[in-house]
């Protein structure tokens, strides 16, 4: 083993022999690139696996990869099996409620043909543009952001140059990095605007799951990419751009009563100033939907 | 594909406050993906009067990506490698976003100098030191800045030659000149006694 011109040694060497010994011997070496190299490793592998944003498949797939496990879990998604027919699945890279929340939009955008809507978001948009000037960011580092979900919003309505008519599209977009990466920072940058300019309304939440002020919280957890949505950051986005939003729990828990029910719950937008009004407001109905798993989001589709 | 056009307003905003932040951004070459930082030694700490050179690289992914940043001027700080300059910043890793800019780094890093987290640390060495001898630490600090990091600093390399075409080993008249702060007449005599 320790002999390396040994010929016998060929395969067990070529490892050790990959990294210089003098790299070994010094820890500084594995630095930064190291580390970074690593994690770029890791989200090609993931990749490989899953699309940004997957296709349309029927809710028994979901029910397919439960097969062998938790009962409660293949009970649960026959009950979803009532409500819902299909779900779209997005990566697993941090970024997934990001994703799958710029999808549905879009999609319903496209399908509904919603100018008002379009409207309503847009001028929230500019109101988000007005936030993050008003909390010191320099407008480069988010101007071009803004600017490509614009463009994407104009896009899917019909009429205008740059229309799109095909679903297809939109899934092409959501799947090109260049442009799927920059709408998901686009709602980091809108989330944690929202967040610091209702830094009161949020600190409470904040404190509850890290020991973070507002604006490390910020910092750390929503402008870096990759880092997971919880529901302070979906909270923040609905009430920013005013799109309420559903979230279907699938997860273990089950009541006593013996029956399995799944549990939702309604992010519906702040009016004005006032918080989130989660959940209170029984007349509107969100048009998105996604499913919530212990630590991932996908999207859902109504029968 | 590096997004040259934001790196090109970076620059632009950041040589506009040049006069507040003391933070310099320069391109080395046409090239814009290769570029040097530039950092005062903040006010009370070790390198006060110091003026550090950062390499910095942008990867094809910037700003998704974070910019490389590495010391080019030598200093001695627990995270910092005194031998390749790498630094051991969080936001120059995962806690990078593209909401940050080339010149928020570098004011991170200049806090990073006021501010060592010897806990979680690039050098080893220097880390053990701050931690186990704190005033030995602060005295090869500033003697780094001074040698190093000042303008006046070139002189060093001057010194060194000439003490060394005295016929002393090279490795020698630094830790000397290490060991006497600097001064060369001091640095002879002791070479001379030992």
């Amino acid at each position: 083993m320790r002999n390396q011109e040994g010929p016998q040694a060929d395969e067990e060497s070529e490892a050790a022999t990959s990294i210089p010994t003098s790299e070994l011997d010094d820890w500084a070496n594995f630095g930064d690139d190291d580390i970074m190299q690593q994690q770029s490793a890791i989200r090609a592998e993931e990749a490989v696996k899953t699309l940004f944003v997957g296709d349309k498949e029927p809710l028994s797939t979901l029910a397919a990869e439960y097969q062998s496990g938790s009962p409660i879990l293949l009970e649960k998604i026959k009950v979803l099996g009532e409500k819902y027919a299909a779900i779209r699945r997005t990566r697993g890279d941090g970024n997934c409620f990001f994703r799958s929340f710029m999808f549905s939009y879009l999609e319903h955008i496209l399908e509904s043909q919603d100018r008002e809507e379009v409207d309503r978001v847009k001028a929230n948009v500019e109101q988000c543009r007005k936030t993050l000037q008003s909390l010191g960011y320099a407008d480069f580092t988010f101007e071009d952001f803004f600017a490509l979900f614009l463009e994407q919003l104009d896009s899917v309505l019909q009429g205008n140059e740059t229309s799109i008519s095909q679903q297809d599209e939109i899934l092409l977009r959501s799947r090109d990095q260049s442009i799927s990466d920059y709408v998901v920072m686009f709602f980091r940058f809108v989330t944690s605007g929202e967040i610091r300019k209702r830094s009161e309304f949020f600190e409470p939440f904040i404190t509850g799951l890290t020991n973070a002020t507002v604006e490390q919280f910020c910092k750390s957890s929503v402008e870096p990419m990759g880092e997971e949505s919880d529901h302070v950051h979906i909270t923040a986005l609905s009430d920013a751009l005013g799109v309420p939003i559903r979230v279907v729990y699938l997860d273990r828990s089950s009541c006593d009563s013996g029956g399995v029910s799944v549990n939702h719950h309604d992010f519906v937008p702040a009016v004005g100033d006032l918080p989130n009004a989660s959940g209170s407001s029984e007349t509107v109905t969100p048009f998105i939907t996604l499913l919530y798993r212990p630590g991932h989001y996908d999207i859902l589709y109504q029968k | 594909m590096i997004d040259f056009a934001r790196v090109q307003k970076e620059l632009q905003e950041c040589s506009r406050d040049i006069e507040a932040s003391g933070i310099r951004v320069s391109p080395k070459s046409d090239n814009l993906g290769c570029l040097i930082g530039t950092i005062p030694g903040p006010i009370g700490t070790p390198y006060e009067g110091g003026t550090f050179q950062i390499d910095i690289s942008l990867p094809d992914g910037y700003p998704f990506e974070p910019p490389k940043m590495q010391f080019a001027t030598k200093v001695w700080h627990p995270n910092i490698s005194s031998q390749s300059g790498a630094i051991c910043l969080d936001i120059l890793k995962d806690q990078w976003s593209p909401a940050l800019t080339l010149k928020t780094a570098l004011l991170s890093v200049q806090a990073l100098l006021s501010a060592p987290e010897p806990d979680d640390p690039q050098d080893a060495v220097v880390a053990q030191q701050y931690l186990r001898d704190y005033q030995t630490f602060i005295g090869t600090a500033r003697y780094w800045t001074e040698t190093f990091a000042k303008a006046s600093s070139l002189g060093v390399e001057e010194k060194v030659q000439k003490l060394a075409e005295m016929g002393f080993p090279e490795a020698l008249v630094r830790s000397t000149l290490e060991a006497v702060g600097g001064d060369e007449n001091l640095a002879l005599e002791k070479l001379c006694s030992g």
